[in-house]
């Protein structure tokens, strides 16, 4: 690899798209030439510097709950608001619906890795992804087990970098299930956990860019999903299961 | 639904035509969902997209000539240390603001959305070898000018 490549190169390989030949070829032209180690840090700090000090805008809460319209507007921007709620509203279902029937129209048979997999996206592009907003374990807990019959393991993992988010409720194969919601950086974790020892994905599976694992959790059986990078997802699970035990 | 927000605040940089576009985004979701293929989330920041384009286009057309502009301009290779120590969130968000459209949704979508570089085309309809153009060529762009405004706010004298 000239310098030249390498140097054209250095962004691809700094967020991460290039194949593992590429990058080999890349580290290999990092150690030997300091011009393109430098270009690569350079790469990185401006990436860094953006992730950590760029302003993101969050939808405003008007946009994502519809319901909660402000009082006092004039007869005339209320109507006009609530028109473009149930535009949003209507948008969003369909949406939401419509990545459903992507799934179902491939002919698959519904499985639990397929409601797994409808309840994340619904959850993420219908934004009600937590019922009860908590990053505090022993908040989380006693919510799920006073709607479920069963009791799922929650676990702080603050300190690998997974925030707990909170938790909800959902049906998955017929039955309810616990979710357990994290979030590394802007990447939302689902987390499934039901009793018994039938894994809903195999260990690794990946569908539409979201990767699953299924595991053993603390007992009981789980799966993970997330558009999470595989190495991370499986980070965490690992995280888990060890916090469980 | 942050995420095409999120896209449609930087893009159009304020919150009631965000808004706008957004619900538009969202009707127009609604009527074409013959055309959905693939993943959910590129495809919807992809009509979020082009409705900011539109947007643009009618109300601030002398935006996108800028980018066309600037994406055609050579490209000087800059050996400079970026001393970002001194930048700080309000020089960041500016200097990013003030990027030509093109190149601040390529840097929305790769940084503060972590896009590939796959679905960055997807959104952006162009071809992959754009995206990583693009990309270099806005993180340049977005280095040069915080250089320059972390130099005009903090003078320092190099002995």
């Amino acid at each position: 690899m000239t310098r030249d490549d390498a140097l054209r190169l250095a962004h691809a390989y700094a967020d991460g798209e290039l194949d593992a030949s590429g990058a080999a070829e890349m580290e290999a032209a990092m150690a030997a030439d300091p011009v393109v180690r430098a270009a690569v840090d350079r790469v990185r700090e401006i990436s860094r510097a953006i992730r950590d000090r760029a302003e993101y805008h969050a939808a405003p809460a008007t946009l994502a709950a519809p319901w909660r319209a402000a009082p006092g507007a004039p007869a005339d921007a209320r109507r006009r608001f609530w028109l473009g709620q149930a535009a949003l509203v209507a948008g969003t279902a369909a949406v939401t619906w419509a990545a459903t029937f992507a799934v179902l129209r491939r002919g698959e048979r519904p499985s639990l890795e397929h409601d797994v997999f409808a309840s994340h996206v619904r959850a993420t592009l219908g934004g009600r992804l937590i019922d009860v907003a908590s990053s505090d374990q022993h908040t989380v807990k006693p919510w799920l087990s006073s709607r479920l019959p069963f009791s799922p393991p929650v676990v702080d993992l603050s300190g690998q970098g997974f925030e707990l988010r909170g938790g909800r409720v959902d049906r998955v194969g017929g039955q309810a299930v616990a979710v357990l919601v994290y979030s590394r950086r802007r990447h939302m974790i689902d987390v499934f956990v039901w009793p018994g020892r039938e894994p809903a994905a195999p260990e690794e599976a990946s569908r539409d860019g979201f990767n699953l694992a299924g595991f053993d959790f603390g007992g009981m059986s789980a799966c993970a999903i997330s558009d999470l990078n595989r190495n991370e997802l499986e980070d965490f699970v690992h995280a888990l299961q060890h916090g469980a035990a | 639904m942050d995420a095409a927000y999120n896209l449609a605040r930087w893009l159009t940089r304020n919150d009631d035509d965000a808004r706008d576009v957004v619900q538009d985004a969202l009707l127009r979701a609604f009527r074409a969902l013959d055309d959905l293929r693939g993943e959910a989330r590129p495809w919807l920041l992809a009509i979020v997209r082009n409705g900011c384009m539109r947007w643009l286009k009618s109300h601030r057309p002398a935006e996108l000539a800028e980018a066309d502009a600037a994406e055609s301009a050579a490209d000087p290779h800059t050996p400079e240390t970026l001393a970002l120590g001194a930048v700080d969130r309000r020089m960041l968000n500016e200097a990013l603001a003030a990027l030509p459209a093109q190149f601040r949704e390529a840097l929305i979508l790769r940084e503060l959305e972590e896009l590939s570089y796959r679905d960055i085309a997807r959104v952006t309809g162009a071809p992959i070898g754009t995206v990583m153009s693009r990309l270099a060529r806005a993180r340049r762009l977005l280095a040069d000018s915080l250089r320059a405004i972390s130099r005009a706010s903090a003078p320092r004298v190099h002995e």
